[in-house]
C-alpha cells in the first residue's frame, strides 16, 4: 500500500499464487526488478502502460489489481 | 564495421593527444591562444580516447552476452528508472537555481568585474527563460 496514497495494488498476491518470480514478471513486462518490488511494497504507481502490461500478462482487468480507494 | 567508429574516435584521440604534448615540449615562448591550445588538445584527445575505447569494450562485453544488452535496455526504459532520473534533473536545477543565484549576488557585493557578472547574470537568466520557455511548450503540446 502507497503512503499517503489511495491507490492499492494485488500484484504481490497475484504473483505469489501463480508462482511467478519477479525478475520473470520483471522481464516479461519489460521493467526493472527493482520497480516490480516499488509496485508491490507501494512505493510507486505504474503509468497506465505498465499497469496495462501487468494486467495482461496475468489476463485480468486493471481495477482486479490496482485498486483505487476515494478517500 | 559496427566498431570503425569506436575506433576512428580512439585513433583520433591519441593524435590529438600526441599533437598537443608535441606543442606543451616544443613551443618555448607561446603567445595568445597557443599558451592554453595544447593543453586543451590534450584533454579533448584523453576524452575522446576514453570514449572510444570505453565504447569498444563495451561493444565487445555486450556482443557475447545478448541477456546483458537485453537488460541494460530494460534498466535504461524502465519508466520508474525514468521518473527517478528526471525528479533528480528538477531538484537539481531547484537547488542551482538558489545555488548561482546567491553566487551571482555575492559576487556583485564583493564587487567583482563586469565582465564576470554580466556574462553569468545572461547564462542564469538564458537558462530560467529556458525553462519557462519549455513549460509552455510542454503545456500547449500535451
Amino acid at each position: 500500500m502507497r503512503r499517503g496514497n489511495n491507490l492499492r495494488n494485488r500484484l504481490e498476491t497475484i504473483r505469489k499464487e501463480r508462482g511467478i518470480k519477479q525478475e520473470e514478471l520483471a522481464a516479461a513486462v519489460e521493467v526493472s526488478r527493482q520497480t516490480i518490488g516499488s509496485l508491490e511494497n507501494g512505493r510507486y504507481n505504474p503509468s497506465i502502460i505498465l499497469a496495462f502490461k501487468i494486467a495482461r500478462y496475468f489476463g485480468m482487468s486493471i481495477e482486479e489489481i490496482f485498486i483505487y480507494e476515494e478517500e | 564495421m559496427k566498431n570503425c567508429k569506436s575506433i576512428v574516435i580512439s585513433i583520433l584521440g591519441v593524435l590529438l593527444c600526441g599533437i598537443g604534448f608535441y606543442f606543451v615540449k616544443s613551443l618555448t615562448d607561446p603567445q595568445g591562444i597557443m599558451k592554453t591550445l595544447p593543453y586543451i588538445l590534450v584533454g579533448i584527445g584523453c576524452g575522446m580516447f576514453g570514449h572510444g575505447v570505453g565504447d569498444l569494450i563495451n561493444k565487445k562485453v555486450t556482443a557475447k552476452n545478448p541477456e546483458l544488452v537485453k537488460q541494460i535496455e530494460i534498466d535504461q526504459n524502465d519508466e520508474r528508472n525514468i521518473m527517478i532520473t528526471n525528479m533528480a534533473k528538477a531538484k537539481g536545477f531547484d537547488i542551482m537555481t538558489y545555488v548561482f543565484a546567491a553566487l551571482l549576488l555575492a559576487y556583485g557585493l564583493m564587487g567583482a568585474s563586469m565582465e564576470v557578472i554580466i556574462p553569468f547574470v545572461i547564462a542564469y537568466l538564458f537558462v530560467q527563460f529556458y525553462a519557462v520557455y519549455i513549460r509552455l511548450r510542454k503545456d500547449r503540446e500535451n
